[in-house]
């Protein structure tokens, strides 16, 4: 399994438009990828789930990847986080 | 921090314009409810920022401020100090507001609320005496029976106390003593009056009386006082059978002269004054006044029914006002008829009429019965309409079809045409009495007969089945905004499938691909549609756990069956408006009912603000089912189903 923290420094944090490009993007891999805030956690592929985690800005997250194709997908979310939140 | 209750209380009554504007308040598990003189008279914009209230809307015209369960007692205990009110109950405050609403309907209801009570009396009553006099129609030798005469009591006894039942339950409604009430439908039917149903015969009259002239006496309590053709305290000696209006007017007038005194007399001697009082002051008006009026408007009547049925056209006439005259009571009058005409000409040709009519209540009675979707509706629906069907059609008008005026008006229509070809065909009765099935007994051409049923509730069940929507309001005041609990509140009366995505908004559909925002309308968040909303209100689309709101307030998140994951978001980019003209009625985890109002926001606000109203509707795994269909475009009703999985 890999992880990573970020902070979020989008304005509107992970709100529907955003989280719903995450789940599309996280649906390409095959790897279980998991958002966590606090206690909370959601998986990236469940739009509802995530917006449920109520992210906002200056929030900190920790994204959790398992899976056979975990190293690739890792890379990729990381990327996309830093381009959209 | 603990919220200041008496504070919070305070501002609340400040901004609702003071005890002045104050009618009643109670409050429910989440919510405070009141009813003011004037809701114009608020600022609900300021409401929504006192602390504490976390939203604010007027339905039913009851003002409903969202405190907060465990919050909104301790509030409401604060208000009743602050406005000096009393308690009043969910029902005072429903009442309240019906009110407030205009007097025909607040008529039209009245009755409705008085006789679904009774419903269960005289649907058995109906349908009993409809089997029995058939039965002795039917048997000629049965209807010599002492077993006849033992059931035909028993089925008639509602009917022929009607006036009582009708009364106690009027008492109930109007919140008058039930049992003063009951004294005074007791009294109309007295047995020192003449049975009304005897009214048209004079050997009745004389054999009663025990006199010959076959009038009705009178009693005159001073003297020959005349006012034009009215004789001031002349009382025709005459009871109340069969009649529901005259009645609950007086009853309702009774309990206003209770309730007026029990508040004007003094306690030591309220028990002895108050009652005496009230019976006696209902009484005379009941009988000098209400009779008067009725036993006229009944001559009348009776003359003109008799110049109407000689021709067709007035056939028609007839058989549309038929219904009309039953609901005034005045229908027992017309044995009348019937027995001059088989005196005369030997021939009863009113009856096709009056079957008509009826059996024509009996086919909108039906169709509201089959088309309903509350099964409360139903029961009282479907045995009102089999008792019509025999010919008493008390309980499917009053019980059902005059309270939603419209199935009482199609089957008015549908009397018509049966009774106009009634006219035409020439059919007629050997007797009189019954009508609807039982009708086969009498009639001189069963044939003909069973094309005039067929018109008359055909033509009524398929105009009701037609143009009879039922109203998810028209029982609100009475279950909907009473609510045992809020989020009972407000919801339309429909039900979503497993696969079924109702519309949560009133407007137009449009495709997705149309929606002027490209995450929408490339479908990253999911399949759906836009509506562009004509009312301001989103409701649950189908039967779902609220799994986010956005804290702008402008977009709902749903889990619903089969795993539906579903967002609507109001407007394009109104994030941006924070929250500013929306309201949410509910918080993450509610579990809510399909067609349940979630939200109201301002459309004008919206579009002050920039931005287009266009609502998507988006099912955002719509990847898991293959058969995810969101084809409906143009206008929508908030309830109608527009996808489907």
């Amino acid at each position: 399994m890999k992880s990573f923290d970020y902070v979020i420094t989008d304005e509107v944090g992970i709100h529907a438009r955003p989280a719903g490009l995450l789940v599309k993007e996280a649906k390409k891999y095959a790897s279980k990828i998991t958002i966590k805030k606090g206690e909370k956690g959601a998986e990236a592929t469940k739009l509802m789930a995530l917006m449920g985690l109520g992210v906002k800005k200056d929030d900190t997250v920790t994204v959790e990847v398992a899976g056979d194709d975990e190293d690739q997908a890792v890379e990729a979310i990381q990327a996309f986080f830093q381009q959209n939140f | 921090m603990a919220l200041d209750y008496a504070k919070c209380a305070k501002e609340i009554f400040q901004l609702v314009g003071g005890r002045d504007n104050l009618v009643s308040a109670a409050h429910c598990a989440t919510r405070l409810r009141l009813v003011t003189a004037d809701n114009g008279k608020i600022d609900m914009k300021k409401l929504e920022d006192v602390e504490g209230v976390k939203g604010v809307f007027s339905s039913n015209g009851q003002l409903q401020l969202i405190i907060g369960t465990g919050t909104v007692n301790k509030v409401y205990d604060e208000f009743l100090k602050v406005s000096g009110m009393s308690a009043a109950t969910k029902e005072e405050v429903k009442a309240a507001a019906a009110a407030q609403q205009p007097l025909v309907k607040r008529m039209v209801k009245a009755l409705g609320d008085v006789f679904v009570p009774i419903l269960p009396a005289i649907v058995a009553s109906g349908l009993m005496m409809g089997i029995v006099e058939a039965l002795g129609k039917a048997m000629p030798a049965f209807s010599g029976t002492d077993w006849y005469a033992f059931l035909d009591m028993i089925a008639n006894t509602a009917f022929a106390f009607l006036p009582v039942i009708v009364a106690v339950s009027a008492a109930r409604v109007f919140g008058g003593n039930i049992f003063l009430g009951g004294v005074i439908g007791l009294m109309m039917i007295h047995s020192a009056l003449l049975n009304a149903w005897n009214a048209g015969s004079p050997d009745a009259i004389n054999s009663f009386f025990g006199i010959d002239t076959g009038v009705i006496p009178t009693w005159n309590l001073f003297g020959n006082i005349h006012i034009g053709n009215y004789v001031l305290g002349s009382i025709p000696r005459v009871g109340y059978q069969g009649h529901v209006i005259p009645v609950i007017i007086s009853v309702w007038l009774m309990c206003q002269i209770e309730k007026w005194l029990h508040k004007h007399v003094p306690e030591v001697i309220d028990l002895f004054v108050t009652p005496l009082t009230t019976v006696f002051v209902t009484a005379c008006f009941t009988f000098m006044i209400i009779g008067p009026i009725f036993s006229t408007a009944e001559t009348y009547i009776l003359t003109f029914a008799k110049a109407l049925v000689a021709n067709p056209f007035g056939a028609l006439v007839m058989g549309a006002l038929y219904p009309c005259t039953v609901v005034m009571g005045l229908h027992h009058m017309y044995n009348v008829i019937e027995a001059g005409m088989l005196s005369s000409v030997g021939l009863n040709t009113w009856m096709p009429i009056a079957s008509a009519a009826n059996f024509a209540q009996f086919g909108a009675c039906l169709a509201v019965g089959i088309k309903t979707h509350k099964a409360k509706t139903r029961t009282i629906a479907v045995p009102s309409s089999m008792s019509a069907a025999l010919g008493i059609t008390e309980p499917a008008i009053f019980g059902v079809n005059f309270r939603y005026m419209k199935p009482f008006a199609c089957g008015m229509v549908g009397g018509a045409c049966g009774a106009v070809f009634g006219a035409i065909s020439k059919i007629g009765a050997t007797a009189y009495g019954v009508t609807g099935i039982p009708g086969y007994l009498t009639i001189n051409n069963a044939c003909l007969y069973t094309i005039l049923l067929l018109i008359s509730g055909g033509v009524a069940f398929a105009l009701t089945w037609i143009i009879w929507k039922e109203e998810a309001d028209e029982d609100d005041a009475a279950a909907g905004a009473a609510g045992k609990d809020s989020k009972k509140d407000d919801t339309l009366a429909v039900t979503a499938a497993e696969n079924e995505i109702l519309a949560p908004l009133t407007g137009k559909a449009v495709a997705l691909s149309e929606l002027p925002d490209e995450t929408f309308a490339s479908g990253v968040l999911g399949q759906g549609m836009g509506i562009e909303p004509t009312i301001g209100e989103v409701r649950a689309p189908f039967d779902a756990t609220i799994a986010t709101v956005a804290e702008t307030k402008h977009a709902i998140g749903f889990s619903g069956p089969k795993d539906m994951e579903l967002l609507i978001h109001v407007g394009i980019d109104t994030v941006k408006m924070n929250g500013d003209g929306f309201n949410v009625l509910v918080s993450e985890g509610d579990e809510v009912k399909a067609g349940q109002k979630l939200m109201t926001f301002d459309i004008q606000k919206i579009k002050a603000a920039g931005h287009p109203t266009v609502t998507a509707v988006l099912l955002n795994n719509s990847d898991d089912y293959d058969n995810f269909k969101a084809d409906k475009t143009g206008q929508v009703k908030a309830g109608e189903v527009v996808m489907t999985i």
